[in-house]
């Protein structure tokens, strides 16, 4: 018997330039909504807070009827239990850090123990210290921490997160993405996390939605449904970064040895400049789709320290490059790497082939938890 | 001597202090709606809620005259008592009231459309039903804004005159509020006693410009290091 869907969704909302037209069914806990801007992403998530009262359809949450528009059912904003973090921060200027955590105390409070404790949640995201700070005085990096403890202190049984770092540089984002890792394995709420980023959604989601023109053009494993060829132009655009989830098995002084979860078909090694890991901690490895070199024949004397054999699944020639999907294990999901098309051409790649992926430990980068 | 002066000003300050008392539960209630929610017939509304900023006083002096006399719709014969109202501190109060309305009703509303709605919202999916959200969010946060609103209307009822000396006559010790007082020290030539309640006029008058300028110079300023703090 399969578990009933946690997301259970079927909804119509007018926008100004089209009509967002979603339905999607998920037992996945941690789902993720992707696309460029504009997509209807944030209308999505508007429609199932009950911010966005045109919206027609249905939608369930756990269970849980949130609205029926046939039935007029209409669960108020209040009610729906969903933590919200938006795209702003948006948080209360007149209140502290502390304040601001607390505005959703007394959801919590009847949510009883199950509710997460402050002091826990403040502690997660490491804003203990300043707590009774002016949010006003805050950086952009630790004003979007406070959104999300914000949201998770006010009893909710679902996290909304629009775009959570959307409004952060590249580097802050990447620092703040591990603080979302941890709050997912330290709090394991159900989570609908909306990005266009390719690496977040990987990291995060176990499931993915891919929207376009308020259309959902595909769905399934993140790792599945970026590396497809009908999908990936969505994600083109954008510096796109192969997620690798493997184990720490050994740190040195400078790098890390960590071993790839291929579910034991193969045994995969990489080196990556990492420090301060724990042996057998969990870790993913973001590999850029143009920091990887293709060799037709095992490369020998090579400063590069990591060499993996793969085969070529798929070529796409596009308007400037090419990008070739590879498989190293078949529990994997593919990687890509991008490639100019001359290039393509010249090493005569085509599909079925086995080539050897290059990587120097500098481009493997480590995503794990804050390390303390 | 003394009760020249401090009469017109104990009548001045509780005619004001009561109008604009009177006027803040309606007058709010209005400024939110207007700027928080649309309905048909919103415009229209608004206009005649504006009425007695662009009319003369004394028009609308008339119109309550009309309106409070005995055949009028807020009249003895209408209601079926004596509200005695006509040239009573009552009246002064009801035309002051009127007066000062729309410049709080004004006020107010340009506070409420400053607070950021998005914050309502979100206040809401924490958990907030909306008086909650009232109550902590939009209340502080509009909090400047809102007391300049109630400063303006109170200093608005202070200086009335025109409607006034309509709907609650000049009688001295009964109805005469510092502004008809001067003027009745000028009109019988009485200089010295025109000019003392001048100066009270003019302290208070800028004691309270200042506390509006204050206020609403704070309020700016909030929001700018908000804005600023906010990354872009």
């Amino acid at each position: 018997m399969t578990p009933p869907p946690y997301f259970d969704v079927d909804i119509q909302v007018e926008v100004d330039r089209f009509t967002v037209e979603v339905a999607f069914q998920t037992t996945a806990a941690f789902t993720g909504l992707f696309g460029p801007s504009g997509a209807g992403k944030t209308t999505m998530l508007e429609s199932l807070a009950g911010l966005r009262p045109s919206a027609r359809g249905r939608a369930a949450l756990g269970g849980r009827v949130l609205f029926d528009s046939d039935q007029g059912v209409g669960v108020p904003v209040h009610e729906r239990g969903i933590g919200y973090v938006a795209q702003a921060d948006l948080l209360f200027p007149h209140l502290t850090v502390l304040g601001n955590v607390l505005a959703g105390k007394r959801r919590a409070a009847r949510k009883g123990r199950d509710a997460i404790d402050p002091d826990r949640a403040l502690q997660v995201l490491e804003l203990t210290e300043m707590r009774h700070r002016r949010v006003t005085t805050l950086s952009g990096g630790e004003r979007q921490r406070v959104a999300l403890a914000r949201a998770l202190c006010s009893g909710p049984d679902v996290l909304f997160l629009d775009e959570p770092l959307g409004s952060l540089d590249l580097p802050l984002r990447r620092r703040i993405l591990p603080y979302l890792l941890r709050v997912r394995r330290e709090f394991g709420m159900p989570m609908l996390f909306v990005s266009h980023d390719a690496t977040e959604v990987q990291a995060l989601c176990d499931h993915l939605i891919v929207l376009e023109k308020g259309k959902k053009i595909a769905e399934g494993r993140p790792g599945n449904v970026l590396t497809d060829p009908r999908i990936f132009p969505v994600a083109e655009h954008l510096d796109f970064e192969n997620l690798l989830r493997g184990q720490v098995e050994r740190q040195d002084k400078e790098t890390a040895q960590i071993v790839l979860n291929t579910e034991g078909e193969a045994d995969l090694r990489l080196t990556a400049v990492a420090k301060r890991l724990q042996e057998g901690q969990p870790v993913m490895i973001g590999v850029r789709a143009e920091d990887i070199i293709l060799a037709t024949v095992r490369p020998e004397g090579l400063s590069a320290r990591n060499i993996l054999p793969g085969t070529i699944q798929s070529i796409r020639v596009g308007s400037n490059d090419s990008t070739v999907a590879l498989s190293l294990a078949r529990e994997m999901p593919d990687i890509l790497v991008r490639l100019a098309i001359p290039t393509v051409h010249a090493l005569g790649l085509e599909a079925g082939q086995s080539v050897f992926l290059v990587m120097k430990a500098r481009a493997c980068h480590v995503l794990s938890e804050p390390m303390s | 001597m003394n009760a020249e002066i401090y009469s017109p000003l104990f009548i001045s300050l509780k005619v004001a202090l009561g109008a604009t008392l009177a006027i803040i539960p309606p007058g709010m209630a209005a400024a939110y709606l207007l700027a928080r929610r649309d309905f048909f017939g919103k415009s229209l509304l608004e206009t005649l809620l504006s009425l007695p900023l662009v009319l003369p006083p004394t028009a609308v002096g008339y119109l309550l005259l009309r309106m409070l006399g005995s055949r009028g719709i807020l009249g003895r014969e209408t209601l079926g008592f004596d509200p005695d109202i006509l040239l009573t501190w009552k009246g002064a109060l009801i035309a002051g009231g009127t007066m000062a309305f729309p410049l709080l009703v004004r006020t107010a509303k340009v506070a409420f459309s400053d607070v950021d709605s998005r914050l309502e919202n979100m206040a809401r999916t924490l958990g907030m039903n909306r008086f909650e959200v009232f109550a902590r969010i939009t209340l502080p946060l509009a909090g400047r804004g809102l007391l300049a609103a109630i400063v303006l209307a109170f200093s608005r009822a202070l200086g009335e005159f025109g409607a006034t000396v309509i709907v609650a006559g000049n009688i001295p010790g009964k109805t005469q509020t510092l502004a008809l007082a001067i003027y009745n020290h000028i009109q019988v030539g009485r200089e010295a006693e025109a000019t003392r309640l001048l100066l009270i006029t003019v302290f208070i008058a800028f004691i309270l410009v200042w506390c509006v300028e204050l206020l609403t110079r704070r309020a700016h300023s909030n929001r700018q290091a908000e804005d600023e703090s906010r990354p872009s």
